[in-house]
């Protein structure tokens, strides 16, 4: 999951900011929760389409789903694709939408309603995107094959992978610090790579032999991040992501597929994994429980999220019905999204 | 020339059946008549007949849909009907309700620019309209396989050529007509150069070759820039010149990029068979076209394309042995993996009755490949099963990762349902293998095994067709048998026992299975090896002299610490297969790095030159793609 800040809230980096910006996320919570709007809008990108080829008629709706908190619905918008993987706002303008999708890069300036796909034929397979929210204009687009930037609002691309491995760059996610412009982590097959340059160079920061599925950056201290991965386990920064530790407590054997913060509560952490199922933690990542009770036999955790408004953790079960928890995993209620696996919530700021 | 001497039984009792069913059905002499595998000297009446068969697929499809009035007429059918002009109304119509729920993705892009193509000139305004719409407001989808990509961006392509000058808000990527024509056109030629330089990607497949040849044949007849047309139609001339030399009595074997659970036994069924009946007339159909589906499309430009006359011979006109060496390359490797494409080194060697070819083993396509086998000729091919391989059934989700964008679990099991019903199975035939190296020396063939024990299926599975004859289990560990008039000596260099062979009679269910009749060899040991020695009816007298000759052949092997083999074929030639160290035939190694693109008596071209050099005797033709000339040559 990714997460975007009210604006306002973003501080230059110092090392004591991250107890400011988890005051500073708290009172906006407070004075949002007056006025009886919600903080912030909750999406993901969703494919209900069990057992689709290539070739295939779509018959359901997929792509990109909000969370209508009054109606208590996801509500879909935008295009119908059944290979979004990944979707990205221009913080300064919510009209300004990237997606990823097996085509490649989906940009919209209208809010959505239409969309233009921007990458060339050579860059294709998209697996994640994100936004500099200190330089808006720049975008970061993950690929099976490397790393490409945009710097005019993703209407054109070109390859940045200067220190990336020759072999070994296959990019599955791609995360921008949301303090420092420039300054980006990519979780890639041969590890973390960071750059803070904006993409002219790459450095690596945690050597993996196998791919890096997810990172995240913490909403209540940015010096702190998540790492999961396919057979190293899961790791946490708490420099920024110049230096990792892995997180001992979680199993390491199969994969992780991602790991998510709870906006809410700075002491709550989850991740998702096909063979472990869901796990969580609410002491800051020490302590880790297996949280499968109530879910469908057989584990297959796609993916989880926190609803940055209410603390709801949501699991995605592959190609089940969405699941939904009130109390962090300890018991689990079907939501909605039958037969869907969803491949990213996102936050956002309303503000 | 070998008649088919069971095809008159086979249509009589067919004839009697339908009668006794009370179908009706339209005719179809490419069933119903013998096939002969003659030489037809003249042209004209060879072009007659390559043209009767286009009709024929024709009629047949479009034969579908009369006793509907064409109320449901398919793409195929109704732009056949467009190019003859018949039938527009019932088109028209068609159009506009089939244009209310657009497909996605290339499997319906080619189908319907064919259309739009077909009826540009013919079709009613309010149905051409519809369809532009379709490609206005319809998101598609690439895919993720190289015969995905020619069909999407060749659909791309045309569609733009045929709407040019509008933005991008007249097209479902946003894109404008002069850029997608750029993003087809760009794709397109980059695919055409690596392809004529380091090798075709999907090599040899049973299937996907229709998926190549159709977008090749639409782009080399409507393609309104001069280079895009001319290098499709020379890409077409390269795809099948290989076609033709690959193929025994029209018939596709191995080894294959992709096939499926089906041809891969019964070599008959693949739809790459078509293109031979279609184009050299030497392989006999299936009834209603069973498994040549992509024909009908094929066949709706068919008469556009004009066989070559050295092709045509390469297929039919067989003097003598066959050994060609070829290069080919994987699908790319995002990940897991040293190269982005792997090299393929091909070997065939095809003789009159039977052919054996092979590949060096490893990954190249993870869910659909075939490495190696030998395959026999039969006077009617159809429903035999007569090949005979071994293989080692690997089922990986690291690999699956290797080249899709996934994670280790959700494939395996995943794409049982996708049309790959057998990927999980430890008794399955089809794919290749990381610990399988694979040597060949014309008739012979040495396959060693290291298997990772930990892996799914630490286990080897050898073929053993039901329509073998005189299948004899030798106390010397051969094991001998007949397909056809050739003989076969298969060797395991473990211990095995026998399994019934399954079909997936529902191809995206692998819980439905029959028992075919045929068995598999299995040998669950994780150091192993096959030996094949095929040897043609004619050299012994008898099923024992065979046999004679192959015990009295040296052989030594080890298993342990890696398979090892030191064995002299029955063309006196000396094989030393180590795994993981480089081959020797007679003392000398068999040195991949310097193989050409082409190489033997009919194909030829160096490595990254764009020229195929295509003979026959004193007949060529010259694929030059620097130039885009094709030339046709006569050899001195």
């Amino acid at each position: 999951m990714q997460l975007f800040l009210h604006r306002n809230c973003l501080t230059p980096r110092i090392r004591n900011r991250g107890r400011l910006g988890i005051l500073l996320f708290t009172l906006l919570g407070f004075v949002l929760s007056m006025t009886g709007a919600p903080a912030y809008d909750f999406f993901i990108c969703a494919n209900v389409n069990r057992n689709y080829v290539i070739g295939s008629k779509i018959v359901t709706t997929n792509g990109l789903f909000q969370r209508d908190p009054v109606a208590n619905e996801w509500k879909h918008f935008g295009y119908n694709d059944t290979t979004i993987s990944a979707v990205a706002f221009d913080p300064r303008d919510r009209d300004t939408i990237y997606t990823t999708t097996l085509n490649g890069i989906w940009v919209s300036y209208d809010g959505g309603d239409t969309w233009k796909m921007t990458n060339s034929w050579d860059m294709t397979e998209g697996r994640d995107v994100a936004v500099d929210p200190q330089a808006p204009d720049t975008v970061y687009l993950a690929l099976p094959d490397g790393i490409a930037v945009s710097i005019d609002r993703g209407q054109k691309w070109e390859r940045r992978e200067n220190g990336l491995p020759d072999r070994g760059k296959y990019t599955q996610t791609i995360e921008t610090d949301r303090e420092i412009a420039g300054r980006v982590l990519a979780g890639c097959e041969k590890g973390i790579f960071m750059t803070e340059d904006s993409g002219q160079s790459w450095r690596q920061v945690l050597p993996t032999e196998t791919t890096v599925n997810d990172l995240e950056q913490s909403p209540h201290d940015a010096e702190h991040w998540l790492a999961v991965t396919d057979t190293h386990g899961a790791w946490q920064s708490t420099d920024g992501g110049d230096s990792w530790r892995q997180i001992e407590a979680l199993p390491a054997e199969e994969a992780i597929y991602n790991a998510t913060y709870d906006p809410t509560d700075a002491k709550r952490q989850a991740i998702a994994s096909w063979a472990y199922g869901v796990w969580t933690s609410e002491d800051g990542g020490e302590t880790w429980t297996e949280r499968n009770r109530g879910l469908p036999d057989g584990a297959r955790a796609w993916r989880v999220g926190v609803d940055p408004n209410s603390g709801r953790l949501y699991a995605s079960i592959f190609q089940e019905t969405l699941y939904c928890s009130d109390d962090f995993g300890r018991t689990w209620q079907p939501d909605a999204m039958e037969g869907s696996s969803v491949n990213a919530f996102l936050s956002v700021s309303r503000d | 020339m070998k008649p088919f001497t069971s095809i008159l039984k086979t249509a009589a009792l067919t004839a009697f059946a339908l009668v006794a069913t009370g179908v009706t059905t339209t005719a179809q002499p490419s069933f119903e008549k013998p096939t002969s595998r003659e030489v037809v000297e003249s042209l004209d009446v060879r072009r007659g007949q390559y043209l009767d068969r286009v009709r024929e697929m024709q009629d047949h499809r479009i034969g579908l849909y009369r006793a509907e009035n064409f109320t449901k007429i398919d793409n195929s059918a109704m732009a056949i009907l467009l190019m003859r002009g018949e039938e527009i109304e019932a088109c028209n119509n068609r159009v506009l309700e089939l244009m209310q729920e657009p497909g996605t993705g290339p499997f319906w892009m080619f189908p319907t620019t064919m259309v739009a193509y077909a009826g540009r000139d013919k079709l009613s305004t309010e149905a051409q309209e519809a369809i532009r719409e379709a490609w206005r407001t319809t998101r598609q989808l690439r895919g993720d396989t190289e015969n995905h990509w020619v069909m999407y961006h060749t659909s791309m392509y045309l569609m733009a050529q045929l709407y040019p000058d509008e933005p991008g808000s007249e097209w479902w990527n946003g894109l404008s007509s002069s850029e997608n024509l750029e993003e087809g056109k760009g794709w397109l030629l980059d695919w055409m150069d690596i392809s004529t330089t380091i090798g075709q990607g999907e090599y040899n497949p049973t299937h996907y070759i229709g998926e190549y040849a159709i977008p090749l044949l639409m782009l080399s007849v409507w393609a309104e820039d001069p280079a895009m047309r001319q290098r499709s139609g020379m890409l077409l001339d390269w795809l099948f010149a290989e076609l033709a030399t690959v193929t025994l009595d029209g018939m596709m074997r191995g080894p294959n990029s992709r096939t499926d659970d089906t041809s891969v036994v019964e070599r008959w069924y693949a739809l790459a068979n078509y293109f031979s009946w279609q184009l050299f007339g030497n392989i006999p159909a299936g009834e209603g076209f069973r498994g040549w589906g992509w024909g009908n499309y094929f066949s709706v430009l068919a008469e556009y394309y004009t066989v070559p006359e050295v092709i045509y011979r390469i297929a039919v006109d067989r003097r003598a042995d066959i050994l060609q060496r070829d290069r080919a390359r994987s699908r790319r490797i995002w990940r897991y993996g040293d190269e982005h494409m792997r090299p393929i080194y091909k070997t065939q060697y095809l003789r009159n009755d039977y052919a054996v070819g092979s590949h060096q083993g490893g990954m190249s396509d993870p869910i659909q490949s075939h490495v190696w086998d030998v395959t026999w000729s039969v006077d009617d091919p159809r429903g035999v099963h007569n090949t005979m391989f071994s293989m080692h059934p690997h089922s990986s989700g690291k690999v699956m990762q290797m080249f899709f964008c996934t994670y280790p679990e959700p494939m395996p099991p995943g794409v049982t349902y996708e049309g790959k019903p057998s990927y999980n199975s430890a008794n399955k035939l089809l794919g290749c293998s990381p610990f399988e190296e694979v040597v060949q020396d014309l008739d012979t063939v040495v396959a060693l095994y290291d298997i990772d024990p930990s892996s799914d299926f630490p286990q080897v599975n050898g073929f053993f067709s039901k329509d073998l004859a005189d299948v004899t289990e030798h106390e010397s560990g051969w094991i001998f048998a007949r397909g056809g008039s050739t003989y076969l000596a298969y060797r395991p260099l473990a211990d095995y026992h026998w399994q019934p062979h399954i079909r997936y009679p529902n191809g995206r269910d692998p819980t439905i299975t029959e028992e075919t009749g045929g068995r598999i060899l299995t040998s669950p040991h994780s150091k192993n090896g096959t030996i094949l020695q095929a040897a043609d009816g004619d050299e012994f007298t008898t099923m024992a002299a065979f046999q004679a000759a192959i015990l009295a052949l040296p052989l030594s092997y080890e298993l342990d610490p890696v398979p090892s083999v030191r064995f002299t074929s029955l063309r006196g030639r000396e094989i030393v297969a180590k795994y993981g160290a480089t081959p020797y035939v007679d003392g000398q190694p068999i040195d991949y790095g310097n193989w050409k693109l082409f190489e033997g008596p009919h194909l030829n071209s160096e490595v990254d030159s764009g020229v195929l050099t295509i003979t026959h005797g004193q007949l060529g033709r010259v694929l030059d793609f620097n130039t885009l000339s094709a030339t046709d040559i006569v050899v001195e």
